[in-house]
């Protein structure tokens, strides 16, 4: 299945811009990007798919658009 | 057409905006936490709109790194305090609003008797314990909160605490319900920022914020943009939609006072003493004392003090015998320096004197250039 991920910030820095993972849910997703890139297990980040924001575990469809977006802390 | 100052003759003849929005503005109270990157393009922008009351709250002095993006400040300026500048800049610029100046960190103990008295806040403050604190007092209060936070080219902006069509309000906490831990965000003294960044995102929280007073357009509610400039991609997420997380924000003002900010975004640790600049230098060469660099071997600047080079990479795999009774720990920025006073801190108890240099050796070049 499909999944477009992007990712922000710090994350795109040890993931790259654009990974690329295999998952059904939010959480097989987190988990198979932690397996792949396993500086991102101290990270905190947001997840929006299709631009919402969402929380718990979310189920996956094919071509969902997938934003991982750490806090950024400077001003 | 009585009454009307030229100062905002381009105001007045905008369709959409006009006398009405105009007058909006002067009666607005607007709050600009933190005087720096972003805070310094919104002031501008604010005080020449006419915005008749804003507040400056910085605790910081100008510092020579502070003027490659800090615009309302000037080479003589290193050395006296922000918002003092910042007010003296604005007041020239427009003098016919009030500008009024709070030369200290907006924390807990404070924050919500300066939020009381704003219609909206803005945070352009740099780092986690003002933000989660600025943002939960806004909660509290019910304070539209126009936030923004930047990193090396890209940054983020949204509006908080605003009703959006549905009726939904969100805060920062519905993004990140918790700070993250400091070794896992860099800030822009040791990540860089490029100058004009700030400049471009805090002129955004300014018309977010102009935008929220005078009722045009549509604000960010609910809505984080984030906004990267080496492409011009823009992102914007919508924050709104979401089922009810689990809340760790205060439930009053009792709760919100009696929480530890600076604890709970790891910027201090229980038993570690932080040293500023100044003090540091003073202390390095007490009796009794070993100086630890826990960067990793040859990371620049050198000290030029005596120390030992024990890498915080080495403390994680065990801590050595240490002779000496008090311990002074210095890094980068002051984040691996904290770490290693929470491991050595729990290694040796109250029988040690643990410190540790705030803001690194960053800070410690910048004090001895003011």
């Amino acid at each position: 299945m499909n999944i477009n991920i992007i990712a922000f910030g710090q994350i795109a820095e040890i993931t790259g811009k654009r990974p690329a993972a295999e998952a059904t849910d939010t959480a097989m997703l987190k988990a198979a990007l932690l397996e792949k890139f396993p500086a991102l297990g101290q990270k905190k980040y947001a997840i929006a798919v299709n631009k919402k924001v969402v929380t718990g575990t979310v189920q996956l469809n094919e071509n969902d658009e997938v934003a991982l977006m750490p806090p950024y802390s400077g001003g | 057409m009585d009454n009307l100052n030229p100062r905002y003759a381009r105001h007045y003849s905008l369709e959409g905006f006009g006398k009405e929005g105009q007058e909006k503005l002067t009666k607005a109270k607007v709050l600009v936490i933190g005087a720096g990157g972003l805070g310094c393009p919104a002031l501008q922008y604010l005080a020449a709109a006419g915005v008749g009351t804003i507040g400056i709250a910085d605790a910081d002095t100008v510092s020579i790194t502070n003027l490659q993006r800090q615009v309302l400040f000037g080479t003589d300026d290193i050395g006296k305090p922000k918002a003092e500048v910042a007010a003296r800049r604005l007041r020239n610029l427009n003098p016919g609003i009030e500008i009024v100046t709070y030369n200290t960190v907006v924390t807990n103990a404070n924050a919500w008797d300066i939020i009381e008295e704003y219609d909206v806040v803005i945070d352009c403050t740099d780092n986690f314990a003002s933000r989660y604190t600025i943002n939960d007092a806004c909660v509290l209060l019910d304070k539209p909160l126009v936030f923004a936070a930047i990193y090396q080219y890209e940054g983020q902006v949204a509006v908080f605490n605003v009703a959006d069509e549905n009726g939904n309000k969100t805060s920062y906490r519905h993004l990140f319900p918790e700070p993250p831990d400091p070794m896992e965000v860099a800030d822009c003294n040791e990540a860089g920022v490029l100058g004009v960044l700030p400049g471009v995102i805090g002129t955004l929280q300014a018309t977010e914020a102009i935008k929220l007073i005078t009722g045009i357009g549509e604000v960010l509610a609910n809505r984080l943009l984030t906004i990267n400039l080496l492409t011009y991609d823009t992102f914007v997420i919508d924050i709104g939609g979401q089922a009810a997380i689990e809340d760790k924000s205060p439930a009053d003002r009792a709760a919100f006072e009696a929480m530890d900010y600076e604890w709970l975004c790891g910027s201090a640790v229980a038993n570690v003493g932080t040293l500023e600049a100044g003090i540091f230098k003073e202390r390095v060469d007490d009796e009794d004392t070993l100086v630890i660099d826990v960067r990793e071997a040859g990371e620049l600047p050198t000290a030029d003090f005596d120390n030992v080079n024990i890498p915080l990479s080495d403390l994680n795999n065990g801590i050595p015998d240490i002779r000496e009774r008090n311990i002074i720990l210095f890094c980068q920025s002051g984040k691996r320096s904290l770490k290693a006073g929470q491991l050595l801190s729990e290694h040796f108890g109250a029988t040690k004197n643990i410190s540790h240099l705030k803001g690194g050796i960053i800070a410690l070049h910048e004090n001895s250039h003011e």
